[in-house]
């Protein structure tokens, strides 16, 4: 049998087990796992335990640094920190508009930037600023969409990006040179996408925003929020500046410290047990979903299927490669989540890198897209999320249709960027 | 009752990971483990440890043998480094061949197998490597690990946010904090990796080599593939070499300049901060390429590969495939002439200072006997001739 038989049929296998795991209400992670064992056992390897839990451990630092930045965030929150925040930039701002739509936007960008998940963002400040929102006169099911948009380009900005990152490392690419084309679309998308949605409304109701909004501890101030960020600062600074006189720290310990600090500094007596313990059971799905999609890729790895979707996509027409890559990646993310950035990431930079074409700015445009597929059958895991944290009881499908114009900008810009990704090359530093 | 079922599920998938645990965890050690014979030739005169040249690296997993071989006659001194990246085979079978084989007559050679031992005792995440591959000998066959690109993170953990090289203060991937060939010229109080490179640097300064080679394998999609890479001291030779390569052997090899702005690689770094003149070559190989079909240990000897014989036929690669693919027979027969035509080279270029090396195999010898004939058996050897690698 040829190699291209054996591969076809290996991935066909997967694929019915994954739509079969799906049709038994299976989680996203468990029918990855399950077309993986499939594939594995339709390649003649049995179930290759090693290859299993090697597989399981290719994004266990991405993991640890999810888990410790979203602690960070969590104690921060729960000692009342976010909630000051949202409310003095309410007070102050709540007559400019603009303004106000400014600092809501970073805001909303700075959870998911630190800690490269969107549902970070939702969870932490996204509750928080569509209170803010609606009493700006906003619906709620346009202050969802705006919560989940930002979501998305939080994810995708630097400085963890996690499909920018698992697609580098699958091409042996280092992770340099992205903040600047990852940080500006995200940050110019992101400022249109609030102010398409949220400009039109009506005078900002602060007391009845003050009213839902929860209520910070007295004691709270700028100083106890800002030094656990000057920490993390602090020790990527060090790392940086004496980088051989200093030990090699690494990003979940430098969290853990920011995190430590946000303790100490808390007005109020945090239960840590407890706040940890909450953490992994919202990050659970998502740890296990990348779990699941490393096993997923290694398997796809050792049985050529890897190898197979990669020498086809490269060999594609690229016409046919650029007019789809608009709906290629949030497909691919609403089916594999995070797994779409080795599955179909790596071998559309392969082609993009044969073509002489800025592998880092083309991947930057194509991390902008990948998120919005995280609205989309049938993981929508954020999509549900954001609609459930902001209280909008209505349709899915009214919900997707208000993400419908900055989603188009937003694939439009990213497609643009991996087009002229040599032109701006400059970005890259 | 449901809490019951809840429980007895649990219990089941918690029995179903420590079986696989089990598994996983034996073939894990195993690897991490094995034990490789290497039956010492004739022309072995000694035997050292890394650690001999940096007390920081005595006793760790990157204190690995250092093999000489000192020559009837005076002349140069030469020293070959197999496995900086040990998921490249060609690059460590070749000095393996040298070391079982080999005899100096004019000069000095210095060998090394297992550049980042740490690196052995682990295969790719996500690669679907095997963990090890068996070269066919005449009395069966001889088994090697398979390694990875990077040392081990059991080694070496947590990697940095961005890797600094030392002491350019260059930007690179943090993960390459870890390969060996992106931390020459070490320091003596960095990572592992770093200490290593910094060892390595040590047996050049005190064993006064005048020449070093660093041997890999690339994949196809990569554009520094079947070349020799100079320093800028080595330009005169690296040219020499790869234009009587390509005159007299059956293979073309080209010949780079070592760029001067890219920092860590041992082409740049050991030609600069000492007296040696530093070449790597490359041979090329279609198990790392990313396009390639199914992860066996058959692809990983054989080299044959039918997507990334697609990819060729689409203009996506630097280097020829056909359905014959890059045999390791190949690959290191290519490394074994390329080190040979060095020696021949260099004295030419250096007659006061000689290199010959006798009973290592040429490319077309390699090709038609196989490696296997150049390996011995550790069973019928002098068991004091026997050392694990």
């Amino acid at each position: 049998m040829s190699m291209y038989a054996s591969a076809g049929i290996i991935l066909g296998v997967m694929v019915i087990v994954y739509i079969a795991a799906k049709a038994f209400k299976l989680s996203t992670e468990l029918s990855m796992f399950s077309a993986a064992v499939a594939g594995a056992l339709a390649g003649g390897f049995w179930i290759p335990a090693r290859h299993i839990a090697e597989g399981a451990m290719t994004y266990l630092d991405i993991n640890l640094i999810f888990i410790t930045a979203t602690l960070f965030m969590n104690i921060l929150k729960e000692s009342g920190g976010i909630a000051y925040v949202v409310r003095r930039v309410l007070k102050r701002f709540h007559k400019y508009r603009a303004l106000l739509l400014i600092l809501l936007t970073f805001i909303l960008l700075i959870p998911g930037a630190l800690t490269g998940a969107g549902s970070v963002t939702v969870l932490i400040t996204g509750s928080l600023v569509a209170v803010v929102l609606y009493y700006m006169g906003i619906s709620k099911v346009r202050t969802a969409a705006i919560v989940f948009i930002l979501a998305g380009l939080s994810a995708a900005a630097p400085p963890v990006s996690l499909w920018a990152m698992m697609t580098a490392a699958g091409v042996n690419m280092p992770y340099v040179g992205f903040f600047i084309p990852l940080l500006i679309p995200c940050v110019l998308a992101a400022l249109i996408t609030i102010f398409i949605l949220g400009w039109k409304g009506t005078e900002t109701d602060i007391n009845k925003a003050f009213e839902e909004l929860p209520v910070p501890p007295e004691k709270m101030n700028w100083t106890r929020i800002i030094i656990p960020f000057l920490i993390f600062f602090g020790l990527i600074f060090i790392g940086r500046k004496w980088p051989h006189q200093s030990p090699v720290v690494g990003l979940p310990l430098m969290f853990l410290c920011s995190a430590a600090a946000a303790y100490f500094l808390s007005p109020i007596k945090l239960n840590v047990f407890k706040i940890s313990r909450e953490t992994i059971d919202q990050l659970l799905p998502l740890i296990g979903t990348l779990t699941c999609a490393g096993i997923l890729v290694q398997i796809m790895t050792l049985t050529g299927v890897r190898g197979f979707l990669a020498v086809t996509t490269v060999t594609l027409p690229v016409i046919i490669v650029f007019s789809t890559l608009w709906i290629l990646l949030p497909v691919s993310e609403a089916v594999l989540m995070w797994g779409a950035a080795p599955v179909i990431g790596v071998p559309l930079i392969l082609l993009f890198n044969s073509m002489g074409m800025n592998p880092v700015i083309a991947l930057a445009g194509m991390s902008l897209i990948w998120p919005l597929g995280d609205a989309l059958p049938p993981t929508a895991i954020i999509g549900r999320l954001t609609v459930s944290v902001v209280g909008f009881d209505g349709s899915y499908l009214k919900f997707l249709k208000q993400c419908l114009v900055p989603a188009v900008i937003i694939m439009i810009l990213g497609t643009l960027m991996v087009l002229y990704s040599k032109d701006l090359s400059f970005l890259t530093g | 009752m449901a809490e019951k079922s809840e429980i007895i599920r649990k219990l089941i998938f918690a029995a179903a990971g420590a079986v696989l645990l089990f598994f996983a965890g034996s073939e894990f050690y195993s690897h991490r483990n094995m034990k490789e014979q290497v039956v010492l030739g004739e022309g072995v005169t000694g035997v050292k440890k890394l650690g001999d040249y940096f007390e920081g690296i005595r006793g760790t997993i990157n204190d690995c043998n250092i093999y000489i071989m000192e020559g009837k006659e005076p002349g140069a001194t030469m020293f070959v480094m197999g496995a900086a990246h040990p998921e490249e085979p060609a690059g460590r079978l070749a000095p393996w061949i040298m070391v079982e084989n080999g005899i100096m007559e004019k000069g000095r050679l210095i060998l090394v197998l297992s550049g980042n031992r740490s690196g052995s005792t682990v295969t790719r995440v996500s690669g679907g490597y095997p963990t090890d591959f068996t070269i066919p000998t005449g009395w069966g066959g001889q088994k090697f690990r398979m390694g990875d690109r990077w040392s081990n993170p059991l080694d070496q953990w947590p990697d940095p946010e961005v890797y600094i090289h030392y002491p350019s203060g260059q930007n690179l991937a943090y993960v390459d904090i870890r390969n060996l060939n992106r931390c020459w010229p070490g320091r003596p109080h960095g990572t592992l990796t770093e200490r290593t490179c910094y060892a390595f640097m040590e047996l050049i300064k005190q064993e006064n080599v005048d020449l070093f080679i660093d041997l890999h394998e690339a994949e196809l999609q990569y554009p520094v593939i079947s070349t020799i890479v100079a320093h800028d001291r080595g330009q005169e030779l690296g040219m020499y070499v790869s234009m009587m390569l390509t005159d007299w052997e059956e293979f073309n090899m080209g010949m780079e300049f070592s760029p001067k702005e890219l920092h860590g690689l041992s082409h740049r770094e050991v030609g600069d901060h000492s007296e040696a003149v530093s070449l790597l070559f490359e041979a090329p190989q279609p198990f790392l390429d990313a396009t390639r079909g199914r992860t066996t240990r058959e692809q990983l000897l054989t080299g044959k590969d039918e997507f990334v014989v697609m990819a060729g036929e689409h203009g996506l690669l630097y280097e020829k495939i056909d359905e014959n693919g890059w045999h390791i027979n190949v690959r290191v027969g290519r490394h074994t002439s390329a080190v040979l035509q060095t020696m021949e080279s260099w004295t030419e270029l250096n007659p006061d200072k000689p290199l010959s090396i006798i009973h290592v195999p040429k490319y077309a010898e390699v090709i038609e006997n196989g490696i296997g004939f150049y390996l011995k058996d550790p069973k019928k050897a002098d068991p004091a001739k026997v050392i694990i690698e």
